[in-house]
């Protein structure tokens, strides 16, 4: 025997190359690159004290459903009934708000609305999981179908009750309800206020310009944040990990595989209904056209945060990367007047296809294919 | 001699009208490895699936330690003391030689599912276990992609041991490897036998290896046991032609020479 080991032939990698293999690693270069280019094609202006606010409301929208995206994505499974999700949860909040409860319950509170709608999606999301392990069908079709079921369901109980596919003018409730703050409000005041305090922050009258960045911010954190802590600490994490990447060997173990996947279509629900809210509680209105088309963001913004496709890898730091990039680029176009917001599409298709090659890589370089 | 960790008695497995295994009788040792010969169809995956409870026999019965006992779920066979590692080894090639080796019951602190994991602790409880039947894998947070097919063998039967297998069922764990490779496993199976608690039932098709590390044969064909015994009581003709199923190696000389 030569005293060399099967162990001996694999190095131990520099600090360097660990971070390179890291899912995450493209997501970050892409997220830096669009960050330059904006800040300097805008003079600046979209990193000023309200663009920063209008810049955040939409990260912090993509954010929060590509975390919910990206967590069942690595499980395994797509769902792309998130942008119709969307749409119902919106509707039903507005709806009882505007004609109230069900059943002629009488009036509803912001809070009673959000919560029966909340029990609402999390049944759906919970249908279409149990649909998905109990039939062993794709994910893919079985969301599909919910995409067109939910997206019709909205339209025709707007034009039912309210003749109209929109909702606008409701009462402000953040007015008087507390409720309606947690989801429509502002946060991070006080870093403005320091910041007028510091002499930026001013508008044209010398006054303090922006009180505060959308609630929706916090939800991102909130949501991403456990996340990230789910998925690298927790055993529910090693069991996400394990249901994506090789099924029948996480069940073989012992993991409950099929409660695992149900347990995340709710997740994406519950993050699609927390989108909604946000909406619906900022603006004090709903239409049935919202969310069109954002389950296909939400995993393009997966992907290129470095998830898999496949299942069994990716990172929730990557989808905080992907979800800042996505955001900037999408909002360019207010702040470079020149610009043509068609791009956006071409900037998503360009870098989606690139972050699918090297996804692919960084899975061959793990799996020992390089 | 001890008494056999776990005996079969008289098992019988049917498939509808089909008869996978009529009447198959074992014992198996604690320290011995009882090798598990048959061709293609014998009945082997069968009956180990019948012994890690994935299958209920139709009659016979299984004794653990002159217990009799009955599997009604892998679960049962697990907590019996009966770790089977099956040919794809039921490993995640994306995710870290720890986090296999823990998978679904890992370390953790705080409530179940969303405890903290305890990784430090199982990174160096996943290095030990495998230091311990011959594998020093330099970083337990490596993903098990980058492993050999011989290692993920290896991290298969620790993971079985550790989580108290007292039989190991080993199905095949020779084929798709390399020579070398073959040979660590063979190195590892021995290492687990010298301990003396644990029996180990090696299923292979191979008679080299199973000569170089079996202390008792069962052949099988067709659903039946048509030999067995011990190491030393049988001859090298014999295994070999009980192998291919009772049929002579003369007479198969012949049949080649007049084609």
């Amino acid at each position: 025997m030569s005293g060399r080991s099967e162990a001996d032939r694999r190095q131990r990698e520099t600090t360097l190359q660990r971070l390179i293999r890291r899912p995450e690693a493209g997501a970050l270069v892409v997220m830096i690159v669009a960050i330059v280019a904006i800040t300097i094609a805008s003079n600046g202006n979209a990193l000023n004290a309200l663009g920063i606010k209008n810049n955040l409301a939409i990260i912090a929208q993509f954010g929060i459903i590509a975390t919910g995206a990206a967590m069942l994505m690595i499980a395994g499974e797509f769902d792309l009934s998130i942008g119709s999700m969307i749409g119902f949860s919106g509707m039903s909040m507005a709806m009882m708000l505007k004609w109230g409860l069900p059943f002629g319950l009488g009036a509803a509170t912001p809070f009673l609305a959000f919560t029966i709608t909340l029990c609402m999606t999390l049944f759906f999301g919970w249908l279409i999981g149990t649909i998905v392990v109990r039939s062993g069908l794709s994910s893919f079709i079985v969301s599909l179908a919910f995409l067109f079921f939910l997206r019709g369901t909205t339209e025709v109980c707007f034009r039912l009750i309210n003749q109209s596919t929109q909702i606008s003018g409701l009462p402000d409730f953040k007015e008087d309800s507390l409720f309606a703050r947690i989801f429509g409000g502002e946060a991070f005041g006080f870093l403005y206020d320091i910041a007028f305090a510091l002499g930026f922050n001013l508008n044209r009258r010398g006054e303090q310009w922006v009180t505060g960045v959308d609630a929706r911010v916090v939800w991102w954190i909130v949501i991403a944040g456990a996340a990230y802590i789910v998925l690298s600490r927790t055993q529910l994490g090693n069991w996400i990990f394990a249901t994506g990447d090789n099924k029948e060997a996480a069940r073989a173990n012992g993991v409950p595989v099929n409660r695992v996947k149900i347990g995340l279509f709710m997740f994406t629900a519950f993050c699609a209904t927390v989108f909604a809210a946000c909406q619906v509680f900022d603006t004090n209105t709903a239409d049935a056209a919202k969310g069109n088309l954002m389950e296909l963001n939400a995993i393009a913004i997966a992907v290129v945060g470095g998830t898999l496709m496949t299942g069994g890898f990716g990172s929730i730091i990557g989808v905080v990367f992907g979800a800042v990039t996505f955001g900037l680029v999408a909002n360019a176009v207010f702040y470079i007047p020149w610009l043509d917001g068609s791009w956006y599409r071409v900037f998503v298709g360009a870098v989606l296809l690139a972050a699918v090659f090297a996804n692919e890589r960084i899975r061959k370089r793990i799996t020992g294919g390089i | 001699m001890t008494e056999p960790y776990l005996r079969v008695e008289n098992i019988v497995k049917k498939f509808g009208p089909f008869t996978a295994l009529n009447g198959v009788s074992l014992e198996v040792f604690p320290g011995e490895v009882h090798a598990l010969l048959g061709d293609n169809g014998a009945g082997k995956s069968t009956l180990i699936k019948t012994l890690a409870g994935v299958h209920e026999p139709t009659s016979g019965q299984l004794y653990i330690e002159g217990k009799p006992v009955k599997f009604r779920s892998p679960r049962d066979a697990s907590s019996a003391g009966i770790g089977t590692v099956y040919q794809d080894l039921a490993v995640n090639p994306l995710i870290s030689v720890t986090r296999n080796f823990f998978m679904g019951r890992e370390l953790y602190r705080g409530p179940k599912g969303l405890g903290l994991l305890k990784m430090s602790e199982m990174d160096k409880i996943a290095h030990d276990e495998m230091l311990k039947i011959g594998i020093d894998i330099s970083d337990p947070q490596q993903a098990v992609g980058t492993m050999s097919g011989g290692q993920r063998q290896t991290l298969a039967i620790a993971r079985a041991i550790y989580f108290g297998a007292k039989v190991l069922i080993l199905d095949e764990p020779t084929s798709a490897l390399g020579q070398k490779q073959q040979m660590e496993v063979l190195k590892t199976m021995m290492r687990v036998r010298k301990r003396g608690d644990i029996a180990i039932i090696f299923i292979t098709h191979n008679e080299i290896h199973s000569q170089l590390v079996a202390d008792r044969y069962t052949f099988l064909a067709l659903g039946q046991v048509i030999g067995a015994g011990k190491a030393g009581d049988l001859e090298h003709d014999e295994i070999r032609r009980l192998m291919a199923g009772g049929a002579e190696m003369a007479d198969l000389e012949q049949e080649l020479a007049g084609i």
